[in-house]
């Protein structure tokens, strides 16, 4: 039995370094799983930066002298923020399709053909999903905070610590979403045009393009049903807190500080009603939770009709 | 000789479609079994309830002298299959690939290591074992697709149409390696093909039509039952091939006599011995044993 389940656990293992390695080998999924974030830099890099800083700088009243390096810190952190907000769905959504693949090629028969459980198999995409997507955006976030060193630090270690909690928190979501969408996916037309989907929509409805506060009050009640919503208020709540809490310091009024927020997505709001950070974090962690007893659930109903001929 | 596969009453169904029904063989340990059948005829059903992926309807599966239903865990250490396309990924080096492999049968380490030289030796894999699969030509690929059916020491190899789609050397390689494996290892052999010729060298052959078996024997008892045999004459005018009464067909160097069997042909060549001066005697061909038993031909037009 133990013996069995230290097989399982070493099986597990090496398919969860084979489907590591194949997305980093696979330049084609690798880069595309980048695209999101990379529209997102080039939009910043274009116009978006200098829309941001004119609208932050507009919530002070006329005449405010402005800390330019205070501005850059803002920015900068929404910058941060919305790069981890996509790349932490849309990498594990690319990542992921690595188990649609595996049923286009037959990889996944030569798996099932082992001795390894199919639920082992199951739990080998999963990981190794978590790892790839945690993989990029750790990257993203280090790359991200030597930016805001560069032009602005204003995070503390506490900011920095929620930071990655948050990151690893929607790695989870992204990777269980993505879980249960491509788990029925069998053709590499239907994976591509997942993958296309979730490249191309994702930026907009998480709000990491443009702030949800810009949105029709319809439509963000709309978005206040998705997960990914909160997760993105969180990272920006904790990439823009240590920035606004200095603003205040350096005694800017509090309104301006608070329409800042507004317009940035820190402050979230459900129907009109301000959604406190722990019904973030519950609503986030609940939806893994969720997702993951749905896909868990799919398995075992795949298994079944398999065997539901039996007699 | 011993049975290694013991198929008894097998049924399975998807919905309406019966996809085998009542299926019953053995395969003897050491032997090349060939198993025929069109597209949708039950052959991968059949491998694919072997092989633990599919759950059967009725019947029974012993491989190796265990149940499917009780080890199928232990079933699939006994089981190596090279299907029909290539499954490793192309992506990944040979050596990549063949230690993911390994390691979904717990190799790990030193084992590995030693099971890789011995497969390196037996494939000539040593010049490509750093290139990635989709490197590799179609010659190359099989071979490592061979090693990684054998990575764990299965007792039964399952070949599921291994040359469809190679050249005729690569087929003759791919042969040369399974004979090689059958003389060196005792490898029990499962073959399905469409290669018609690939069937004749089999010890037993079983033909699979509508799930169900429509003859099954050696090559010779399916030739002797379902065709007969034919005298090739040279050099023969061809009003005195017309005096044995016997269908015949013009060749490039001269007629193809249809005879019932190998009898009649020596008859023939006692009561005519002036046109047997340069001749040949061939059994049928698998194909007229496949078209006579299904009535269809591989083309999977009926007859």
């Amino acid at each position: 039995m133990k013996e069995n389940s230290m097989y399982e656990m070493k099986a597990c293992g090496a398919l969860i370094k084979r489907n590591v390695h194949m997305f980093f080998k696979d330049k084609g999924t690798f880069f595309t799983s980048l695209i999101t974030p990379i529209i997102l830099l080039v939009l910043y890099a274009t116009f978006l930066y200098n829309v941001y800083e004119d609208s932050f700088a507009s919530a002070f009243p006329p005449g405010t002298p402005i800390d330019e390096e205070l501005l850059s810190g803002l920015v900068g952190g929404l910058l941060l923020a919305s790069l981890l907000a996509v790349s932490g769905v849309t990498v594990p959504f690319c990542a992921n399709l690595f188990m649609v693949q595996d049923k286009v090629t037959g990889a996944r028969n030569d798996f099932s053909i082992t001795p390894m459980k199919p639920h082992s198999i199951a739990i080998s995409y999963y990981f190794a999903t978590v790892i790839n997507g945690l993989i990029v955006c750790f990257v993203a976030l280090g790359a991200g905070l030597i930016y805001l060193a560069c032009i602005g630090w204003y995070l503390s270690l506490a900011d920095v610590g929620l930071l990655f909690l948050d990151v690893v928190l929607l790695v989870l979501f992204g990777t269980a979403l993505s879980s249960v969408i491509c788990y029925p996916l069998q053709s590499q037309g239907a994976m591509s045009a997942v993958g296309t989907i979730v490249s191309a929509g994702y930026g907009f409805i998480c709000g990491a393009y443009m702030p949800l506060s810009q949105f029709s009050v319809g439509l963000r009640n709309i978005l206040g049903f998705l997960p990914g919503t909160y997760a993105t208020s969180l990272i920006k709540t904790h990439a823009l807190q240590g920035v606004c809490e200095e603003f205040t310091a350096q005694g800017y009024p509090v309104d301006a500080v608070k329409e800042i927020k507004d317009v940035a997505d820190c402050n979230l709001y459900f129907f009109e009603n301000a959604v406190p950070t722990w019904v973030s974090y519950t609503v986030l962690i609940g939806s893994i939770v969720l997702l993951i007893g749905v896909f868990v659930l799919m398995n075992v109903l795949s298994a079944r009709t398999k065997t539901k001929n039996e007699k | 000789m011993e049975n290694i596969i013991v198929i008894n009453n097998l049924y399975k169904s998807y919905g309406e479609v019966k996809a085998v029904q009542n299926l019953s063989f053995r395969v003897k340990k050491g032997e090349l079994f060939a198993f025929l059948g069109l597209n949708g005829a039950g052959k991968s059903t059949t491998i694919s309830i072997m092989c633990g992926q599919l759950k059967k309807d009725k019947g029974s599966v012993e491989i190796n002298g265990m149940n499917i239903d009780e080890h199928p865990a232990q079933i699939k250490r006994e089981l190596g299959v090279v299907f029909q396309n290539s499954v490793l990924d192309k992506p990944l080096s040979v050596e990549q690939n063949l230690k993911t492999r390994a390691a979904l049968y717990g190799i790990e380490g030193e084992a590995f290591d030693a099971r890789l030289k011995e497969l390196c030796d037996t494939f000539d894999l040593w010049d490509i074992l750093k290139r990635p699969i989709g490197k590799l030509s179609g010659g190359q690929k099989r071979r490592v697709d061979v090693a990684r059916a054998l990575i764990h020491k299965p007792s039964i190899l399952i070949l599921d149409e291994p040359t469809t789609g190679l050249d005729p050397q690569t087929r003759k390689a791919v042969w040369g390696i399974i004979e090689k494996l059958r003389k060196t290892q005792n490898m029990t052999v499962f073959l399905t093909t469409h290669y018609m010729e690939e069937a004749a060298d089999a010890d037993y052959v079983v033909i699979l039509d509508a799930g169900q078996i429509a003859a099954e024997g050696t090559p010779l008892e399916l030739k002797n039952e379902f065709t007969g045999d034919y005298i090739t004459l040279y050099g023969a005018e061809e009003s005195e091939v017309q005096k044995l009464g016997k269908p015949y067909e013009k060749t490039a160097d001269g007629y193809r006599v249809e005879v019932e069997n190998t009898q009649e042909a020596t008859s023939f060549i006692l009561q005519y011995p002036e046109l047997f001066e340069d001749y040949e005697i061939v059994k049928g061909k698998m194909d007229d044993v496949f078209l006579a038993a299904t009535g269809k031909s591989l083309g999977g037009e009926n007859a």
